[in-house]
């Protein structure tokens, strides 16, 4: 699976200058993702995991300044290319699903001239190839063909996602970003779609990048798992491995506060504390003042990365050596 | 739809008696009548006065007055001007009312579209020269003193460089041994502009609706041969000297309209495209790969619209009252004109029909407002 990666990115780094200071929204982020895998980052809100999705297409406010790394995708580092080589990227080769799917349609536009209109931008396929395409995709997503002339306000929520879906396969990207891509719907609807997606992703041999806050939805449809706190990945590894062992006290403590199916029943506990500001983090690890292994090391210095196999994290006091404590 | 519009058609009736009713009291509440004006003057004797105080009806108990004037109006009869006897109100009106709305609203249409296009401008790039000129240049222009302005105009463009005429709507002398109207040859214009714009209009529909990748070329060459059409016509006709006549006599007020007001559509514009800027599907738009120019233009523009749309319909409702200043100003001899001069005569019956026209217009634009709404936004069906 490591091998042919889709996409490579190194030591990323964005952030946004404000009034009030630098905010360290990505702060040295590496991955990779393999054709056909699907990566998932997790984390609660506030921890850079859209940031991250915003820099790899991009599509950045004026004052967010990519501040080092490299985006490798498909051999091109989208880092160094102009704003009109990377409007040629975006979507052709790199599309994403939105957070708000309600609010990605243009209102004003039939859906299908809105899935047209992103095929022209990138090819020559105009009027009735273009139909047929939309005719194809809306197949894909199960949408019922009718749709394609209507309005995005005469669609369901779920219609909508899946019309969101068809839009992003519209140029046969090489790697789909999803930001929260089922957050909005009902628990029915949210299965419903991910089990296609996922489908989907298979039988085209596509590349996914899951942003989610849900541990339950990552766990399902994800081949890797990435972990993100304060900016930083500080778990990484395959989902199993993740799930079955972790290594960093934030990652034990998101799984604990969402219920599991299949697993022995256990209290839920929650996190106590916020994200920290990422205006002023805190020394050494970010984690540290809301950690319950905290110890003198983890207040001062960066800690150390944990390798297990390819499953690792970054953390002084790996829980799973810790056993039951 | 079909439904609506009945709807909307009862409700413009039972709002316009609502307006006759207030136009007729408030008109009359003011002291005095007609006959006034041959009191004062002692040739007149006592008797002749009753007489037309019983001509004209001035005697009757108000409620009479006013019962005969709803009558008449609803059957389209506005009755015969005071001072323009023995004119009719109707006629004096339809010689006024194409002349205030061709100055206004070609004025309302300038300045909205050049307020909209540098509304648009001034969204995408905030900060930096062009949004600082722009933006006290616009709003000095819109805050200023009007009639000052204007004669200021007049005073350089007519007066000064004497490129164009000093005011009125035509120029007597070359007018004076012609062989056709003023009237005539102006309705003969207003005739070919609307000819001209719907059949733009219908050429810009058509090349939108079908996806045609040299729709642009199609544009340019349709507007192209209609204003062939439409030179060649005037001047077979060789009635070209007098359109042009009234034409120059247009380009002074409709320049100062334009400029005063057009602050007015940028800043709404600017506002509303700020804030559809933050949508998400402006975002995703971005993502698509699309151009910045088609962002723009196809996605926030198109959605930043509707409110200027409406601030546009509520212009051209008074494009008919005609700003009495400006033409007052412009000596152009239009309904605001009219409705000063009846007012100060005592002319009720041409006062009333005036303000009649006005309601009757602005009722109208906003039914044609409501229709244009659905039309511009797919999420309002009636």
């Amino acid at each position: 699976m490591t091998t042919d990666p889709v996409l490579v990115v190194e030591d990323l780094k964005m952030h946004y200058v404000t009034r009030a200071g630098t905010v360290r929204a990505v702060d040295g982020v590496s991955f990779a993702v393999a054709r056909g895998q699907s990566l998932g980052l997790v984390g609660e809100s506030g921890c850079g995991k859209s940031s991250i999705a915003m820099t790899l297409l991009k599509l950045l406010p004026d004052n967010a300044r990519l501040v080092s790394g490299s985006i490798i995708l498909n051999g091109v580092d989208l880092t160094t290319l102009s704003e009109d080589q990377m409007r040629a990227h975006r979507w052709d080769r790199i599309s994403m699903v939105f957070q708000a799917a309600m609010n990605s349609l243009d209102p004003v536009y039939r859906v299908g001239d809105q899935i047209i209109e992103a095929l022209e931008a990138h090819s020559a396929s105009a009027g009735r190839d273009a139909m047929e395409r939309v005719r194809e995709l809306f197949d894909l997503v199960s949408l019922d063909p009718t749709y394609i002339r209507r309005y995005p306000h005469e669609y369901s929520g779920g219609m909508r996602q899946r019309a969101i879906i068809a839009m992003a396969l519209a140029c046969e990207p090489d790697i789909i970003i999803a930001d929260e891509p089922t957050t909005a719907l009902d628990v029915i609807v949210q299965d419903h779609i991910l089990r296609e997606m996922q489908a989907i992703q298979r039988s085209l041999n596509m590349s996914m990048i899951y942003i989610s806050h849900d541990m339950a939805v990552i766990a399902e449809v994800c081949d890797v798992v990435g972990v993100m706190y304060a900016g930083k990945l500080v778990e990484f590894g395959p989902t199993t491995e993740v799930y079955a062992r972790p290594i960093h006290p934030y990652t034990k403590a998101l799984m604990s506060a969402f219920p599991s199916v299949r697993g022995e029943k256990h209290d839920l506990t929650t996190l106590p504390g916020e994200p920290p500001d990422l205006l002023d983090l805190p020394a050494g690890c970010a984690f540290h003042p809301r950690c319950a292994y905290a110890t003198d090391e983890c207040r001062t210095s960066i800690p150390p990365t944990v390798q297990r196999g390819d499953h690792w994290a970054t953390c002084w006091n790996p829980v799973d050596d810790l056993g039951g404590e | 739809m079909a439904k609506y519009l009945l709807k909307r058609l009862a409700q413009i009736l039972v709002t316009l008696f609502v307006f006759l009713t207030l136009v007729f009291f408030i008109v009359n509440a003011q002291p005095g009548d007609v006959s006034n004006f041959y009191a004062l003057n002692p040739d007149v004797p006592p008797e002749t006065r009753e007489r037309l105080q019983d001509l004209f009806g001035v005697n009757e108990p108000l409620w009479k007055q006013y019962l005969v004037h709803i009558k008449n109006t609803f059957t389209g009869n506005f009755g015969i001007s005071f001072s323009h006897y023995p004119r009719s109100v109707a006629d004096v009106i339809m010689e006024r009312l194409p002349r205030t709305v061709v100055l206004f609203m070609t004025a309302t249409a300038l300045s909205f579209y050049l307020g909209f296009a540098l509304g648009k401008i001034l969204a995408w790039r905030r900060g930096g020269w062009f949004e600082y000129t722009s933006t006290v240049g616009g709003v000095t222009l819109y805050t200023v003193f009007t009639p000052w302005f204007g004669l200021m105009m007049i005073w350089l463009f007519a007066f000064k460089a004497g490129w164009l005429p000093i005011g009125k709507f035509l120029d007597p002398v070359l007018w004076r041994d012609a062989s056709i109207d003023a009237n005539s040859v102006f309705n003969q214009m207003i005739l070919t502009a609307f000819v001209v714009s719907v059949v733009v209009f219908a050429v810009f529909v058509i090349t939108g609706q079908r996806r045609m990748g040299n729709a642009r070329i199609i544009r340019i060459a349709s507007i192209a041969l209609a204003s062939l059409a439409v030179a060649g016509v005037w001047i077979s006709s060789g009635t070209v000297v007098f359109a042009w006549d009234i034409l120059r006599h247009m380009v002074l007020p409709v320049v100062t309209l334009t400029l005063i007001s057009f602050a007015g559509t940028m800043l709404l514009t600017r506002n509303s495209m700020l804030e559809t800027m933050r949508e998400d599907f402006v975002m995703a738009a971005r993502a698509k790969g699309l151009p910045e120019r088609a962002v723009r233009d196809k996605h926030v523009a198109r959605n930043a619209l509707l409110p200027v749309v409406t601030s546009f319909i509520f212009s051209l409702a008074f494009a008919v009252d005609g700003g009495v200043i400006t033409e007052s100003i412009f000596s152009w001899p239009g309904m605001g004109q009219t409705l000063v001069s009846a007012t100060l005569t005592e002319d009720l019956p041409l006062a009333v029909g005036a303000f009649v026209f006005v309601g009757i217009f602005v009722l109208v634009a906003h039914l044609v407002a409501d229709v244009l709404y659905a039309y511009l936004d797919p999420r309002i069906r009636y």
